[in-house]
């Protein structure tokens, strides 16, 4: 049977190798691999498309090489396996530690913290930063929950999607 | 049918304007007649048992401030319950203002109507918002009719329309911009880039924020109608206290901004969920129903059979609401 994956790499030499790698490891067989240099997401990463072949087997363990490796698997057979999730939060942002607003996101499990603007505002006015997350499917409620909790210890307004 | 109103501000007045408006056609199309044989303001009333020319009472008003100054029929000092005990209804309209502390005298003027077997219609939010149960329950037990569509969204229908018109459904979940002010302000904020401070200022200056906009802008008025919209559309049991409220006034450009960059505008939305029972700012995308700019309402209904319905409409304005009213109105009589 055959897969089709999206995978997301940063763009670096040597990512590619990563990949392909574990791939052939567990015995699975290339089919295609599309790889655009030239077109990056928002993160500055490169998308990959792959269609791979072997027994059931053979790709579920080729799945779970990747995710060892911590490869961002974007779509398992045109399935999106993560969602983006936006929010902007007011006040004192960076005063209140921003790398730890991050880290308990980042703690959250399938969560990733992909996008960070930050706008600083004129004194003594609060400052506004807009927040990107990707979140595996069905983690958005939990995701909101966890800012607008962050939210309350810190005394951010928090601005999510509805 | 004769009607009694208890306060005769912009929606009070509103109901007299549209009733004298539509009085022939009332009368064609539905058999109704409706009379005003009371009408009561915070210092007096106007009594008669003959009907009261609705004409005549907004000009006394507009003239002399009050309507005890109605020929004839005006009273001083007749007010509240006791103006109750005096005039010869069957559906009390309780227009007096919005009270969230104990929902007075509001509550008090329609427990009595309720026991006295009367019908009420109402546009008052306080008493919805803080008791909801011992209202309907006290008008399921005298067995009267208590309708409520213009207390949420104005003119824009939602209450009846959930009930009747998508009868059968259930709703899982409401999401609403339920307060027109705060949208005339983040609308303003979006397009012409201004600061939050400036933008209330000119909208206390055209008279679509009030001198206190405390209530609309800390996200208080909102919270009120999704209260009244989750009792009585999703049968959960909630007031005022069970919301998680935040307002707008730390809203800044900057996030205004951010937002936009993302193709989202930000606005005071209530929603009402499973778990959820809230009234803060939130991401709308730019282009879909919740953009809606200015004082207009909005509100998607989330049911079970019919997926999502939403409505769109004026939240406020003397006619507009009055007509919310007019409509309860008809409905009572036609039951
Ligand atoms: N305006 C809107 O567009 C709108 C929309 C939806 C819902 N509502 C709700 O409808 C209600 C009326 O709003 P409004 O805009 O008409 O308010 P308003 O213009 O402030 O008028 C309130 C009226 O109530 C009278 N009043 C005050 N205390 C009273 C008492 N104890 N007994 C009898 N009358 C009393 C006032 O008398 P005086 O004239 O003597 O001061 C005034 O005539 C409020 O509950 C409001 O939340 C309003």
């Amino acid at each position: 049977m055959r897969l089709d994956l999206v995978l997301e790499l940063l763009d670096v030499p040597g990512q590619l190798l990563d990949v392909m790698e574990p791939i052939s490891a567990a015995g699975a067989n290339i089919v295609t691999i599309i790889h655009q240099r030239d077109v990056k997401t928002e993160k500055g990463m490169v998308s990959v498309q792959v269609t791979i072949e072997g027994d059931k087997e053979t790709l579920d363990a080729v799945l779970n090489l990747l995710r060892e490796r911590n490869v961002n698997i974007v779509e398992i057979d045109g399935v999106i396996q993560k969602e983006k999730i936006r929010t902007i939060i007011i006040g004192k942002i960076i005063e209140s530690d921003i790398k730890d607003t991050i880290e308990r996101l980042n703690n959250l499990e399938g969560v990733l913290v992909a996008d960070l603007d930050l706008k600083m505002a004129e004194h003594p006015k609060e400052s506004a930063a807009k927040i990107i997350v990707e979140a595996d499917f069905g983690m958005k409620r939990d995701v909101m929950n966890k800012i607008k909790e962050i939210g309350e210890v810190k005394n951010f307004l928090v601005i999510n999607e509805i | 049918m004769n009607i009694c109103i208890m306060g005769f501000g912009a929606v009070g007045k509103g109901v007299a304007k549209v009733i004298s408006i539509k009085k022939d056609e009332l009368k064609k199309k539905y058999g109704l007649d409706l009379k005003i044989t009371g009408v009561s303001d915070s210092s007096g009333a106007a009594i008669s048992p003959d009907g009261l020319d609705p004409n005549l009472l907004l000009e006394v008003k507009e003239k002399e401030g009050r309507v005890s100054q109605y020929p004839e029929y005006g009273t001083d000092n007749l007010t509240g319950l006791n103006f109750l005990e005096k005039v010869d209804y069957d559906c009390l309209v309780e227009v007096t203002p919005t009270n969230i502390d104990d929902g007075e005298p509001a509550r008090s003027h329609m427990l009595k109507a309720f026991k006295d077997g009367k019908d009420v219609v109402t546009s008052n939010k306080g008493p919805l918002a803080l008791n909801f149960r011992e209202l309907t329950e006290a008008a399921l037990s005298n067995k009267v009719k208590f309708k409520y569509e213009a207390s949420v969204g104005g003119a824009m229908p939602i209450i009846n329309f959930a009930h009747d018109t998508l009868a059968g459904c259930n709703f899982e979940s409401i999401f609403g911009i339920l307060n027109g002010t705060t949208n005339y302000i983040l609308s303003r904020m979006a397009k012409e880039g201004s600061a939050y401070e400036q933008t209330l200022k000119e909208a206390q200056e055209m008279g679509i924020a009030e001198t206190d906009p405390t209530q609309d802008v800390e996200g208080l008025d909102a919270a009120c109608k999704i209260v009244i919209l989750a009792n009585s559309i999703m049968n959960k049991d909630v007031s005022l206290k069970d919301v998680y409220i935040n307002g707008i006034s730390k809203i800044n450009q900057e996030s205004i901004l951010l937002a936009k960059k993302e193709g989202y505008l930000i606005k005071l939305v209530a929603e009402a969920s499973d778990d959820t029972l809230e009234v803060s700012p939130r991401l709308v995308k730019s282009g879909t129903p919740f953009s809606v700019d200015g004082t207009m309402n909005v509100a998607t209904l989330n049911t079970d059979l019919a997926e999502d319905v939403t409505v769109v409409g004026r939240g406020a304005g003397s006619i507009e609401t009055a007509s919310a009213i007019l409509s309860d109105l008809i409905n009572i009589w036609k039951s």
